[in-house]
């Protein structure tokens, strides 16, 4: 009987504890962050207040949201310009990262002569051989699109080649002891495995075309079309519209954490349905 | 027993030197004949793994010939299912069901689904999983995934079952079960198995023969011949005196490494 009553006293105790601990959890994850973004945005608000700077200095958020509001005939068709250019080279740089690396990890002498030209291609930035690609593929949308594409390319084709090449040496022996082809150790044992790998590349590469996006906009212009992201963060720069500015910065940011959710809703998708096991690592 | 003399595996003289100069194994002789379960059990680093990777064609003799059937372990994977090979780790592809896992090697070469199915029941009864066809390997104990790891290697009906210390990772009473189970297979089956273990009970619980073997070099040092009916008890006195014989020709070949050095 004693025994009984202690242990249900210490259950209660747990039970305590267990609260408490959910309440520190809701504390630590939601309202910690919440309360940091009220505080930073009060600040925001009181300095240009308080010191009398000009909104085209630095702008209150009350003045970026009005600014947004005002332009948003220009924003909206601004964001989806970019996200369609962004998509495309995401979507190119994923079909092409995955059929290149696939492609170099079935034959070591491809890999080989291929991959160190690759990391050349990387580490040559951008914005240098931008002009290039405008000559070639003249100002606007094609540019911009090729762009975006091999922004995103290369962490797309390193991890997955890297995924493709680390597989288990006793999985890679088994599929040769019941005599497996190339093609069929590729498909049933090395895509498969490499698919975490995989995604990681993708959510990696999801902001980095956005990001090449609107560079690319930058560099190659509109080319007759109307101009995206990158174009109106050019133009209201140039015209000192600054609120309007921090809201094209706030509206990239945010559609670059939207676009890089989805992908890694999607992984995640693609990782459940096929690779559970992978699910459980990655939580 | 009723063991035919047909030569299921032969090493003739066979030397194994890696690139590190390690000598893995030296002289070897050893003809298995069918239906035979054989146990080459030795301290780590004698080659027992080597020598049985050999005869799977995963690595080829310095000197010497390893023949599976009387042709090269290589050309025989090549033409048919006859040898299959259990790892120390059950090595399931984690993105596919137990079921999916089992009929892989007949879809690797080619079966039809039909007979896929009706094998994959088959090997999946026999080692008592059949209720745990969509199960994925995340969802099993390590025994059960050993289990499915056996039902795939049987599911292309081998001749030749080869075994690389497959129960090292499990626990005491799970390794029993599996060993009585996988004694049972091996009865109805009618396969030559060659087990791999540094476990002397498990060497005298399973085996007809067991080949001992020593370190650096690798070299098979006593052949024991268990002339147990199964299945055996532990209890037995007979049985602790093979486990005795076994034990005192592992230490012989331990004394005489250390005299050596």
């Amino acid at each position: 009987m004693n025994v009984q009553t202690v242990t249900s006293e210490r259950k209660e105790l747990v039970t305590v504890t267990g609260k408490r601990k959910r309440l520190f959890k809701f504390k630590g994850t939601v309202l910690g962050p919440v309360l940091a973004f009220i505080a930073f945005l009060s600040l925001w608000q009181l300095i240009p207040l308080l010191f009398g700077i000009a909104p085209f200095i630095l702008p209150k958020p009350t003045d970026v949201i009005q600014a947004a509001l005002e332009n948003w005939t220009l924003l909206s068709p601004a964001i989806q310009i970019t996200l369609g250019e962004a998509i495309i080279g995401f979507l190119l740089s994923a079909i092409i990262g995955i059929f290149v690396s696939v492609l170099l990890a079935s034959s070591r002498i491809l890999e080989i002569s291929i991959y160190p030209y690759a990391i050349i291609l990387q580490t040559i930035p951008v914005v240098a051989i931008a002009p290039i690609i405008v000559i070639w593929f003249g100002s606007g949308f094609n540019s911009i699109v090729i762009i975006s594409f091999i922004f995103g390319l290369f962490p797309i084709i390193s991890n997955t080649l890297m995924g493709l090449n680390s597989v288990d040496k006793n999985m890679q022996e088994l599929f040769t002891l019941y005599n497996a082809s190339k093609w069929q150790s590729m498909w049933k044992l090395r895509i498969p495995a490499a698919l975490p790998y995989i995604t990681a590349g993708l959510k990696v590469s999801s902001t980095l075309t956005i990001l090449g996006a609107i560079t690319g906009e930058y560099i190659a212009g509109i080319g007759g079309g109307k101009g995206g992201l990158g174009y109106a963060i050019t133009v209201a720069a140039v015209q000192l519209k600054t609120p309007y500015l921090f809201a094209c910065g706030i509206a990239s940011a945010i559609f670059g954490i939207v676009f890089y959710l989805l992908v890694s809703y999607l992984s995640n998708m693609l990782l459940k349905s096929w690779h559970e096991s992978a699910m459980k690592v990655e939580k | 027993m009723e063991i035919q003399q047909n030569p299921v595996v032969a090493f003739n003289r066979v030397k194994k030197v890696y690139n590190t100069g390690t000598v893995a194994l030296s002289e070897f002789d050893l003809t298995i004949h069918e239906g035979e379960f054989i146990s080459f059990l030795g301290p780590s680093g004698c080659g027992k793994s080597t020598a049985l990777r050999m005869v799977a064609g995963l690595g080829e003799a310095t000197n010497g010939t390893v023949t599976v059937f009387e042709q090269k372990p290589k050309d025989v994977i090549r033409n048919s299912n006859d040898i299959a090979f259990v790892f120390q780790e059950a090595n399931l592809l984690p993105w596919r069901t137990v079921y999916d896992n089992v009929v892989l090697p007949l879809e690797l070469r080619g079966t039809d689904k039909k007979s896929q199915k009706e094998t994959a029941e088959r090997v999946l009864e026999m080692v008592g999983l059949k209720d745990h066809l969509k199960s994925y390997p995340r969802q099993l104990s390590g025994g059960m995934k050993m289990r499915v790891s056996i039902a795939r290697a049987l599911s292309a009906k081998p001749k030749l079952l080869l075994m690389d210390e497959p129960f090292a990772a499990l626990d005491e009473i799970t390794r029993q079960t599996l060993q009585l189970d996988l004694l049972n297979i091996w009865k109805k089956e009618n396969t030559t198995i060659l087990f791999v273990t540094h476990n002397v009970y498990e060497a005298v619980y399973l085996s007809t023969r067991i080949a001992v073997m020593s370190a650096r070099p690798g070299r098979l040092t006593a052949m024991i011949d268990v002339d147990l009916p199964y299945p055996r008890e532990r209890a037995n006195s007979k049985f602790t005196e093979y486990v005795n014989i076994a034990s005192q020709s592992l230490e012989d070949t331990m004394g005489r490494r250390e005299l050596g050095t």
